[in-house]
């Protein structure tokens, strides 16, 4: 029987995917989906971090087969042709990317706070973003990108 | 390599789980970080994973009447924000909270926590707390078990290979705002505990439950410090020496091991502060 999910908005199936193989392998193996990093494997970096119907997980601890007929949204689905997502749009407008490594499960476990609350401030972005390690920024900026991010999503102009 | 089945009944997992060298799933992300280290190092795999997520059977949630249940299928994700367990089990929630990151929360069970019996599962610690019974199902028919009888010794538990965990039925304290649940960790986001601390008091302090994780290799219920609460006046003198006697209680049974230097001033402080919290949370609420 193939693996079936949905990722970023289209249909996949594959064949011949192992039990123990996770979410991560087969999105970066077998779909070529390289936005989703391999940080610690454990589930402790969140670098790894998808949407699963919505929600942030890590996609180290997840078995690919936990996805079957679900939908996964990588980085790779968020920007529509050249133009970026509006909270990847704050990410690179506040210098909240330097290495790069960590961006991608940042800007997706950004996504599903501001799905549960549009106007975060500070202590819960942090919060949210707890399980998202960065070695380059100290945050400040990140906490920022976010802020932004949700204002434009809010359709506000920003204010910093 | 495994194979990986989703039972859509419970009958189903029952049958899969019942075969030779099955292995069950619920959040996995405690079993896939094993599955890892397994596959890193030639270690066997199981021959079969069983998927216990989509099974409605183990999503039951029933707060409302007077038999409390909580399914063992809920991700803590679920538990720190339903408001039905906010409002009545509010160190669950708490607990829940606690538990590794928003990714983890997402998908990791209280069953999990359970099964998997790490000796510092916050939810373990907050479910010995609600006195819960633990509702086991296997091909030979249904079994409950409380939860101190049901885990053994760090990671072990009596759950046979077939078994699989419904959900607990919960004997909380009369009154939520008696409840707190205060863990420590080496930073305050995912972490994993270095103790954690249920507490749950009521106003005629008849059923004061004190309940101490991550110190013992299981979660368990301080009957010597419960009794000297009992009965006894509410006043901070009584939680210092309730957190004196929960450390002196630690050091007779684990003996004065490294971590006692800072374990003991830490179960002394936190234990008085939890039951400060608990009956301030009653005095506020009266």
């Amino acid at each position: 029987m193939p693996l079936k999910f949905t990722v970023n908005g289209s249909p996949v199936s594959l064949e011949d995917v192992p039990g123990e193989a996770t979410l991560l392998e087969v999105l970066r193996e077998r779909l070529d989906l390289l936005g989703v990093k391999e940080g610690c494997g454990v589930g402790e970096c969140g670098a790894c971090t998808v949407l699963l119907d919505g929600q942030a997980v890590n996609s180290c601890l997840i078995a690919a087969w936990q996805a079957q007929d679900r939908e996964v949204t990588t980085v790779e689905g968020l920007a529509h042709g050249r133009e970026l997502h509006p909270m990847q749009q704050a990410f690179a407008e506040t210098g909240a990317v330097q290495c790069g490594f960590c961006t991608p499960g940042m800007i997706l476990s950004s996504l599903d706070l501001v799905s549960q609350e549009p106007d975060p401030g500070e202590s819960e972005i942090r919060r949210a973003l707890s399980g998202n390690l960065c070695r380059c920024t100290g945050y400040h900026d990140i906490v920022r990108a976010v802020r932004r991010g949700a204002q434009r999503l809010r359709g506000e102009g920003s204010e910093s | 390599m495994s194979r990986f089945v989703s039972p859509a009944s419970l009958d189903e997992a029952l049958e899969a789980q019942s075969q030779a060298g099955a292995q069950a799933l619920a959040g996995g992300t405690d079993l896939m970080v094993t599955l890892r280290k397994a596959r890193l190092s030639g270690g066997q795999m199981p021959k079969l994973l069983v998927d216990l997520s989509r099974l409605l059977e183990l999503q039951r949630l029933n707060l409302e009447g007077g038999a409390p249940y909580l399914g063992a299928g809920l991700t803590f994700r679920f538990l720190e924000s339903n408001p039905l367990v906010t409002e009545r089990l509010p160190l669950l929630a708490r607990a829940a909270a606690s538990v590794g990151s928003v990714q983890v929360r997402s998908t990791a069970t209280l069953g999990g926590n359970v099964a998997n019996a790490s000796p510092a599962a916050d939810g373990l610690t907050a479910l010995v707390c609600l006195d819960a019974v633990a509702e086991i199902a296997s091909p030979r028919g249904a079994r409950h078990c409380p939860l101190a009888e049901l885990i053994t010794a760090p990671y072990q538990t009596t759950l046979d290979l077939d078994e699989i965990i419904l959900g607990f039925a919960l004997s909380p304290p009369p009154d939520p705002a008696g409840q707190a649940f205060l863990k420590v960790g080496r930073r305050g986001e995912v972490a994993v505990a270095r103790l954690n601390l249920a507490v749950a008091l009521d106003r005629d302090m008849a059923d004061p439950r004190v309940v101490l994780g991550s110190c013992f290799p299981t979660p368990r219920r301080l009957a010597d410090v419960e009794g000297l609460l009992k009965g006894a006046a509410p006043e901070p003198a009584l939680w210092q020496k309730a957190g004196e006697l929960a450390a002196s209680h630690f050091t007779d049974v684990c003996g004065w091991r490294s971590s006692a230097d800072y374990k003991v001033p830490a179960i002394t402080r936190c234990t008085a502060q939890a039951l400060s919290r608990a009956w301030s949370g009653l005095e506020a609420a009266s």
